[in-house]
């Protein structure tokens, strides 16, 4: 005697295959959104952020994933904490074709540098090589204050050191903070945050 | 005819939701491990695990994103599956340099700076996460760092604050590194 087996529900493949690529693609754009959130990426100082497990061992999935983009090689915060700014201090986002006077005082550490990048995370073109200044060759006023313009033209007083940014293209800000205080390592939020302001036309 | 247990558009969201989870932790989980691979491949070319001495650093640099240009960089790429690895260095009279170590995953996991080894040349043991067969314990008193995964990088960090001034000292210490296998 014999049963008849129940039929079986048709498998339809090709939209079996359509989910699984949908699937693909939809996980790889939620990851790439995840990184590129970058306000969920540590903490604030006015337009400047800081990720408080960059190079840590303790860092989790998207901490050490957005490392690996933006910072690869980063050191933990006991050495280094790399503080980043991708808006000038009203919010807006920096420009490449915008110049920028950025004012303030040296942080709590051994050592600091203030790099622009273009939004690669790579050093913008510069025969003269003028990427950064330092804790060694900023100028200070007589309250102790720092100044350097970013744009793409030189600024009207020579005397401001200058550091070009040619092309149209977003700008991102790093300050590097070497050996850190340990009041700045507990509390990366009380930086007094160097002031972003955007001087003149964008060209 | 029965009426599926599932019903189908049901099974179609929960598999899409499936794979597409799936999928954001492989990409977020995986997407250090290859940007690490290609770095060290990239930086170490066919002779690791000798230190391989950095330029000074400008836009022309497009291998590791971010470079400092303040900094002189000195790398070397290890493996210590087989074999541990001796580090040595002189980190002294510099504005500041550093020795750091980073997993294949990228993790940060070892760092000594110039204040912190004082006087002393760096000297150090890098073994891996598993013991090795047959081979003799290091000589007491050998400082010994275990990494976390058998394949890394080294990078050596020294600033540069008056190109000029620092230049001795600076390539004195970027010369001074060594990662020999033990």
């Amino acid at each position: 005697m014999t049963s008849a087996a129940a039929p079986a529900l048709p498998v339809r493949w090709p939209v079996l295959a359509g989910l699984v690529a949908g699937g693909v693609v939809l996980g790889l754009a939620t990851a790439w959104l995840s990184l590129k959130n970058s306000a969920a990426f540590g903490a604030a100082a006015g337009p400047w952020r800081v990720s408080l497990l960059a190079g840590s061992a303790e860092a989790d999935l998207y901490t050490r994933a957005r490392v690996a983009v933006g910072g690869l090689l980063a050191l933990n915060r006991d050495e280094t904490m790399y503080y980043i700014a991708g808006t000038d201090s009203q919010g807006r986002p920096l420009r490449s074709r915008c110049s920028y006077r950025i004012s303030g005082t040296p942080p709590r550490a051994r050592w600091w540098s203030l790099t622009a990048y273009a939004d690669d995370y790579y050093l913008f073109q510069d025969a003269q090589h003028r990427y950064s200044i330092n804790g060694a060759n900023a100028a200070f006023d007589a309250a102790g204050r720092f100044a350097v313009v970013t744009g793409p033209v030189a600024p009207d007083t020579p005397a401001s050191a200058w550091l070009p940014t040619p092309g149209d293209r977003g700008v991102v800000l790093t300050l590097r903070v070497y050996n850190p205080e340990p009041a700045l390592q507990a509390a990366p939020a009380s930086l007094l945050p160097p002031v972003i302001d955007a001087i003149g036309d964008c060209r | 005819m029965k009426p599926a247990l599932v019903p189908r558009w049901l099974f179609g969201l929960g598999l899409l939701v499936a794979v597409a989870s799936a999928t954001h932790l492989l990409a977020i989980w995986a997407l250090p491990r290859v940007i690490m691979s290609r770095a060290m491949a990239t930086i170490a070319g066919e002779r690791p695990p000798a230190p391989v001495l950095a330029p000074p650093t400008d836009h022309t640099q497009r291998r590791i994103v971010m470079p400092s240009p303040d900094l002189r960089y000195a790398v070397c790429v290890w493996d210590v599956a087989e074999r541990p690895l001796r580090i040595r260095a002189t980190l002294q009279s510099l504005r500041y340099g550093s020795i750091a170590l980073y997993a294949a995953n990228s993790d940060n996991f070892f760092v000594i700076n110039d204040r912190a080894a004082g006087l002393s040349p760096i000297d150090f043991v890098l073994v891996g996460p598993k013991a090795y067969a047959g081979m003799n314990p290091p000589p007491p008193g050998t400082q010994m760092v275990t990494a976390p995964s058998t394949r890394g990088l080294l990078l050596m960090r020294v600033l540069v604050g008056e190109p000029q001034a620092d230049r001795p000292t600076v390539d004195t210490a970027l010369a001074s590194l060594r990662c020999e296998p033990v």
